[in-house]
C-alpha cells in the first residue's frame, strides 16, 4: 500500500521526500497514476503537492514577467489571458494537451517534471526562454529551461527536489503559436513546433519537440537567420540545421524517419502563418 | 526490436577474446551489473539494473553461450525475468570480432530482443536509445579493461 502525504508548505514536501527513499512527489497525478496502475513506478509513499498555496496560482512581477506556480493545471494555462504575444504559445500548448479530463488533472510542474519528449510544455517554455524554479534538500534555485533536460527523461532534477514555479519573461507584443502533428487530437505529439517572432518581425524563436530527448533549439541558427525570414533558401538552411539536430525514435506514432521530414515542413508552414498574422495586424 | 552496433579496441583480437569471454570482465563493463556468477561451462547467471526515467527494473538474467568459434564468433541467448513480476526479456545476440588494419580488433554486435509484460508496455523506441547510451557506456568501460582509450 503507497500511503500519502499532504504537506502544506515546500519545506515540509522536500522534507518527506529527503524521508523516504522511494517516495515521488505527486502533482497532478494525470501521468503518475496512471503510471502507477500499470505497476510501471512503485512509489513506497506519494507526497501530495496539492495542498502547498506557494505552488498555485499565475502571478505577474513588478517588472511584467510572469510566474506560474508549479501546480497550475493545464486549463488554467489555456485560459489565462495573460500569456498575450510572445507567450500565447505556451497558452496554444496547454489547450491542446491530451483532453479536458487531463487539463483538468495534469500540472505545468508535473508535466515539466516527468520530461516527456513528445510532451507539450517543454518546446512552448523552450521557446519563451523559461527558467524553472526548483526547492530540493540543498535549498532554492532556478534554472534555465534549455539546461533542464539531460537525456532520454533524464533531467537536472536532483534526488528530492522539486519543480515549484515556471517564471517567463514579460510577454512582448509579437505573433507566437504551437502547433503539433498528431494521429489523432489530444494524442502525444509525433512531431511538435513553437515559434515567436522577434518584435521587429525579422528574426524568430523556435523549438521543436518529440524529435530527441528534449525540445531541439538553435539559437545560432536563429541568429543567422534573422531578417532572412522571406528568403526560403536561408529557412532551407535553418531548417536542415534543426534536422541535423533531432535525434527521434521510431515509435507507433511514426518512424524517425518521417519525424525527421516533419520538422521542415512544420517549420515553414508555422513561419507562414505566423507572418501572414502580422501582415494582417 | 533488433539492436545493432560496431566499435573498435586498439587491442589484438586475441587479447579481445579473451576479455570477451570472461565473465568476470563482462560483469564489471555491462552498465548496472550487479553480479555474474558462472554456472557451467557455458552459461552464467547475472543481475543487472537498467533505469529509464522514473522507471526502474533489475533482471535476473540467464546467458548461454550456444556456438563460439574461438577468437571470432560467439553466438549466444539471454533469457530473464524481472524478479516476481510478469515481465520477461529474451534476446539473441550474435558478437563477431576481426582485425584491423592497425592490429586492433573491430567488434560487431547484433541482437535481436524482445520485451514483454509491464515494460513491454512503455514503448520500444525508448528502448532503443537506451540501449545505444547503454552500449556506449559498455564499449568506454570495456576499452578502459582493455587498457586502450581508443
Amino acid at each position: 500500500m503507497t500511503e500519502v502525504f499532504n504537506p502544506e508548505t515546500v519545506e515540509e514536501a522536500v522534507a518527506l521526500l529527503a524521508q523516504h527513499g522511494e517516495a515521488m512527489p505527486l502533482s497532478g497525478g494525470a501521468t503518475l497514476i496512471a503510471m502507477r496502475n500499470a505497476a510501471l513506478v512503485e512509489p513506497s509513499h506519494l507526497i501530495s503537492l496539492d495542498r502547498i498555496p506557494d505552488l498555485r496560482g499565475i502571478s505577474r512581477d513588478d517588472g511584467g514577467g510572469i510566474r506560474i506556480g508549479a501546480m497550475t493545471r493545464h486549463f488554467e494555462t489555456a485560459a489565462c489571458v495573460e500569456l498575450t504575444g510572445s507567450l500565447q504559445v505556451l497558452r496554444r500548448a496547454a489547450g491542446m494537451i491530451a483532453n479536458r479530463v487531463v487539463r483538468n488533472m495534469g500540472t505545468m510542474g508535473g508535466s515539466v517534471a516527468n520530461a516527456d519528449p513528445a510532451a507539450d510544455y517543454l518546446p512552448a517554455l523552450s521557446c519563451c526562454d523559461a527558467v524553472l524554479e526548483i526547492a530540493g534538500p540543498d535549498g532554492r534555485r532556478t534554472l534555465s529551461i534549455h539546461d533542464y533536460i539531460e537525456d532520454w527523461y533524464e533531467t537536472a532534477l536532483e534526488e528530492g527536489e522539486i519543480i515549484t514555479a515556471i517564471t517567463l519573461p514579460a510577454p512582448v507584443e509579437v505573433s507566437s503559436t504551437y502547433r503539433k502533428i498528431a494521429r489523432v487530437s489530444g494524442d502525444y505529439a509525433t512531431a511538435s513546433c513553437a515559434m515567436a517572432l522577434d518584435p521587429d518581425g525579422q528574426g524568430l524563436r523556435v523549438a521543436i519537440g518529440a524529435c530527441g530527448p528534449g525540445p531541439l533549439r538553435d539559437r545560432a541558427g536563429e541568429k543567422a537567420l534573422r531578417g532572412k525570414l522571406d528568403d526560403p533558401s536561408a529557412v532551407s538552411e535553418f531548417t536542415s540545421r534543426l534536422v541535423a539536430l533531432a535525434d527521434p525514435v521510431d515509435d507507433v506514432r511514426g518512424s524517425a524517419e518521417y519525424r525527421l521530414r516533419l520538422i521542415p515542413r512544420l517549420v515553414t508552414s508555422v513561419l507562414s502563418e505566423l507572418t501572414t498574422q502580422k501582415e494582417m495586424a | 526490436m533488433k539492436i545493432e552496433g560496431d566499435f573498435e579496441v586498439e587491442a589484438p583480437r586475441a587479447e579481445v577474446w579473451d576479455k570477451i569471454r570472461d565473465p568476470q570482465v563482462m560483469g564489471a563493463c555491462i552498465p548496472g551489473c550487479e553480479s555474474v556468477e558462472q554456472v557451467d561451462e557455458t552459461s552464467y547467471r547475472a543481475q543487472v539494473s537498467v533505469k529509464v526515467g522514473p522507471i526502474k527494473a533489475r533482471f535476473n538474467l540467464l546467458v548461454e553461450v550456444l556456438d563460439e568459434q574461438p577468437e571470432h564468433t560467439i553466438l549466444s541467448r539471454t533469457s530473464g525475468e524481472e524478479g516476481t513480476r510478469a515481465s520477461v526479456v529474451n534476446s539473441d545476440n550474435v558478437v563477431r570480432l576481426t582485425d584491423t588494419d592497425s592490429g586492433g580488433t573491430h567488434v560487431d554486435y547484433a541482437a535481436d530482443v524482445s520485451v514483454t509484460g509491464r515494460l513491454g508496455k512503455f514503448g520500444l523506441g525508448i528502448f532503443r536509445k537506451k540501449a545505444d547510451q547503454l552500449a556506449g557506456q559498455f564499449v568506454e568501460n570495456f576499452r578502459a579493461k582493455l587498457g586502450v582509450t581508443a
